[in-house]
């Protein structure tokens, strides 16, 4: 590796950590080609939204024909973690200029920040720490993209019989697990899963919003109150 | 064919609402600071919302194996949460998941 090529450091150690996400992708794609989206809408949701976790959920709300609002609340109320991801990231950022702000704020996923926040004592400088940060995002967005158009692809083909649908319950699980520290995010994983099973009958999948806000308050009392 | 104006209605939405989130620190960077409490609440979105997508599609869902009861889908789950626990991979536990069910519901002979 040449010296003080952070671009190619932060490409470089992105790759393992896309392994994780290439079946993600996979499952993103398989859904659009079974959700019937064209080409295009696929590429588009991929390019312009670009966020895996709220994608398999807005798939999943509409091809279940729910309400553009519930869709769009989900999809954001799932993205409110890049908020912490911004800040985490702005200290870096603030010399840059507007394009590169904008830029580096789409390509921000849990894995750009993950490789980010893992390394950013190697890096010397802001300005290092950027060229780190993009070459990571370029890994990151590449494997991303091939994976979801492998899966649409493959989806076309793959018979129901084999349920990749099956996937999308999985990757949330492989999602979730990691981010239970302890006992207190258990019992709101395990909070949110029996409220949801309970309010699935909810119209328009409502519940999930019901149940997303619920568990939210319960660990603001988790956490106020040391009661675990 | 999903409809066009649903579609891209809801990817526009999506697309500005998510940017708007991702920008938002980073745009005011320097002249606003979050508070450990807010970092320690958004570290708990995961664990409330995802539980939601996956648990009641799982207990609900009626499978053919009848040794499980039609069940499969759950008893796989359950199973893919402690090869998550075990292998903490993304890769490991998705395509046990799959290969699992498709193991369970085409070779013991439904």
């Amino acid at each position: 590796m040449k010296k003080n090529n952070y671009f190619g450091m932060g490409f470089k150690l992105m790759v393992p950590i896309t392994t994780g996400i290439i079946p993600f992708g996979a499952v993103v794609g398989t859904l659009c080609s079974e959700a019937k989206f064209n080409f295009v809408q696929t590429v588009g949701m991929n390019i312009f939204v670009y966020a895996g976790a709220a994608q398999l959920a807005a798939i999943d709300l509409m091809t279940k024909q729910a309400v553009i609002m519930v869709v769009v609340v989900t999809g954001l109320v799932i993205n409110l973690r890049f908020l912490l991801y911004s800040a985490a990231m702005a200290p870096f950022l603030k010399k840059s200029s507007l394009l590169e702000k904008f830029i580096a704020a789409h390509l921000l996923t849990d894995q750009s920040y993950a490789v980010m926040s893992a390394n950013h004592d190697k890096l010397p400088t802001a300005k290092d720490a950027v060229k780190f940060y993009f070459g990571a995002s370029l890994c990151m967005i590449l494997v991303w993209q091939l994976s979801v158009l492998a899966g649409f692809t493959f989806g076309n083909f793959a018979p129901p019989s084999w349920g990749l649908d099956f996937g999308v319950p999985i990757s949330f699980v492989a999602l979730v697990l990691p981010t239970l520290k302890n006992r207190k995010y258990v019992v709101v994983a395990l909070f949110s899963a029996t409220v949801s099973i309970l309010l699935y009958t909810v119209p328009m999948r409502l519940g999930l919003i019901v149940t997303a806000t619920l568990s939210i308050i319960l660990a603001m009392f988790l956490t106020r109150k040391k009661v675990l | 064919m999903i409809d066009a104006h649903y579609f891209w209605t809801i990817i526009v939405c999506l697309a500005l609402g998510t940017i708007s989130i991702r920008i938002s620190i980073i745009a005011v960077s320097g002249r606003i600071q979050i508070s450990e409490r807010a970092r320690e609440l958004f570290s708990y979105i995961p664990a409330a919302i995802l539980p939601a997508f996956f648990a009641p599609a799982v207990f609900y869902h009626q499978g053919q194996v009848s040794w499980l009861l039609g069940r499969e889908r759950l008893f796989v789950l359950l199973l893919a949460i402690l090869v998550c626990l075990k292998t903490r991979s993304t890769v490991v536990t998705i395509v046990f998941g799959i290969v699992a069910l498709y193991s369970i519901a085409h070779l013991t002979g439904g």
